[in-house]
């Protein structure tokens, strides 16, 4: 059965907009613009995606399916790459990082199938995949900056003793990427008791039988749990590198895009 | 031929303008002069933890960018004016440098511990554990365990209080003399200078304004910038 939601119901979602507005309002919280522009926003961003959708979901899965994710590659490789500005060829390792986790993940999807190669099954999986890793990369070269900002001493102290910059930085490295797996580690742990994952969710809403729901779920969530790992350690192992000269000398993170 | 274990040429290098001298093996140069003179920037070039802009410096009569930057590292040693030492035990530090050559040898580890006057047992410690005195004492057994040619100091005394300066001090001019080693250190106390330099070279607003033998240059000195800093310390 498919339930659709009426269009006088999704009006009255202003209603819960309007609760955050009056606090806005009432506290001087000087929000109340980016309250109203992000909803309106939010809401057209959404349904300009369900046009393309609908459109994608019609056209053949070979030229469909490349778009979208095309798309969907790019628009993260922005959004990461701001974390790690002031690094050397950060667009092109995120782009590349990127296109290789989501082959990785979909060439096992198929192989092993899990899913079909259709728009509606691909694209949405693609795109959560995808949108996690975005997010352990930013948070991965975040906290590789300020790894490599606390710990300078430490790594001076390694150069001087002979280190490679390999070899230095492996302390450092691994602690950006201890920081930057545990919270995939704990969502994992915890997944379906603190809240009902997204996906399950959806698909339940959407008449599917909970079991059902849940090896989707199971399959995302395991495909997200590799992507982010594998993101986070691709974007570490290759951007640590450039926090060192070719003559094995520790830079400052405003002299990294000079010398790169 | 000369014994000129270093040899700087027209060095240049951010605030360092024209640098030029010379250090003969088994000598103590001591670097002095104002606070953000150039010091530590000279000291850094010895083994190219920085390199200059203009000039050639040489180690043991070679071009010091011939060397293979680890191998120069491991005769250049250098101890950093923090101790920086690295988790988890005294033992990790000691055979960090070592193990990267392949050269650790587990008996050196008691031999390490008995050049900076800490205990046998200390070998399995947790860093944290220890004052700040015994951190610095490891960090120079660290430096040590390479077995260097040269001693690069870094004001390592800087951090610690009177009795701890004393004690290291007194550690470092009987490691010095037991193992022949060239040593080359930054040091605000005048004082210490004296107790352990042979040579001395005053460097103010990156240029070399004297340089000689140690107790001359403190007790002679030829300048008005010498004169001017040696009565302010």
């Amino acid at each position: 059965m498919e339930r659709d939601i009426p269009t006088y119901s999704l009006l009255l979602l202003t209603v819960f907009v309007m609760i955050p507005f009056t606090i806005a309002y009432f506290y001087q919280l000087g929000l109340k613009k980016d309250i109203i522009w992000s909803t309106i926003r939010g809401t057209l961003q959404l349904f300009l995606i369900g046009l393309i959708l609908t459109y994608l979901f019609d056209l053949p899965p070979l030229v469909g399916i490349p778009i979208m994710l095309t798309v969907i590659i790019i628009v993260a490789t922005f959004h990461a790459r701001k974390k790690g500005k002031e690094l050397p060829y950060i667009f092109i390792t995120i782009l590349i990082g990127l296109i290789s986790v989501e082959l990785i993940v979909l060439a096992m999807w198929l192989g092993f199938d899990m899913i079909s190669f259709t728009p509606e099954e691909v694209i949405p999986m693609s795109g959560m995949v995808i949108g996690n890793s975005m997010v352990a990369m930013g948070l991965a070269l975040e906290r590789l900056k300020s790894e490599f900002e606390q710990n300078r001493g430490k790594l001076l102290a390694a150069l001087s003793l002979g280190a490679t910059p390999k070899y230095a930085a492996h302390m450092t490295v691994k602690k950006t990427l201890n920081a930057a797996l545990i919270p995939n580690i704990d969502q994992l742990k915890t997944i379906g008791l603190v809240q009902l994952p997204g996906m399950m969710t959806g698909l339940i809403l959407g008449g599917v039988a909970p079991i059902v729901a849940i090896k989707y779920q199971l399959v995302i969530s395991i495909s997200i749990f590799s992507s982010v790992s594998l993101s986070a350690i691709f974007i570490s192992m290759v951007m640590y590198r450039f926090f060192f000269n070719k003559q094995m000398q520790l830079l400052k993170l405003q002299d990294i895009k000079k010398s790169g | 031929m000369t014994n000129h274990i270093f040899q700087f040429n027209q060095v240049n290098r951010l605030i360092l303008k024209d640098v030029n001298f010379k250090v003969n093996e088994g000598e103590r140069l001591i670097i002095f002069g104002p606070s953000g003179s150039g010091k530590s920037t000279l000291l850094h070039l010895f083994n190219r933890m920085d390199d200059p802009d203009q000039g050639e410096i040489y180690f043991q009569q070679q071009l010091i960018n011939d060397y293979d930057i680890p191998q120069l590292r491991k005769k250049v040693g250098l101890v950093l004016q923090q101790p920086h030492l690295f988790p988890e035990t005294v033992l990790d530090n000691l055979k960090f440098g070592p193990s990267m050559f392949d050269e650790w040898e587990e008996e050196r580890a008691y031999q390490l511990l008995n050049y900076v006057n800490l205990p046998k047992e200390y070998l399995t410690k947790p860093v944290e554990e220890l004052s700040g005195g015994e951190q610095q004492r490891v960090s120079l057994a660290r430096t040590l365990a390479n077995k260097p040619d040269v001693l690069l100091l870094d004001e390592p005394t800087s951090a610690l209080d009177d009795r701890n300066i004393e004690a290291i001090e007194e550690d470092l001019i009987n490691l010095i003399e037991q193992h022949s080693l060239t040593v080359v250190m930054v040091t605000h106390s005048m004082d210490q200078a004296k107790r352990i330099g042979t040579k001395g070279l005053f460097i103010d607003e990156g240029q070399v304004i004297e340089f000689g033998d140690i107790a001359q240059l403190l007790e002679t000195p030829k300048t008005e910038e010498l004169k001017n800093f040696l009565h302010k310390s």
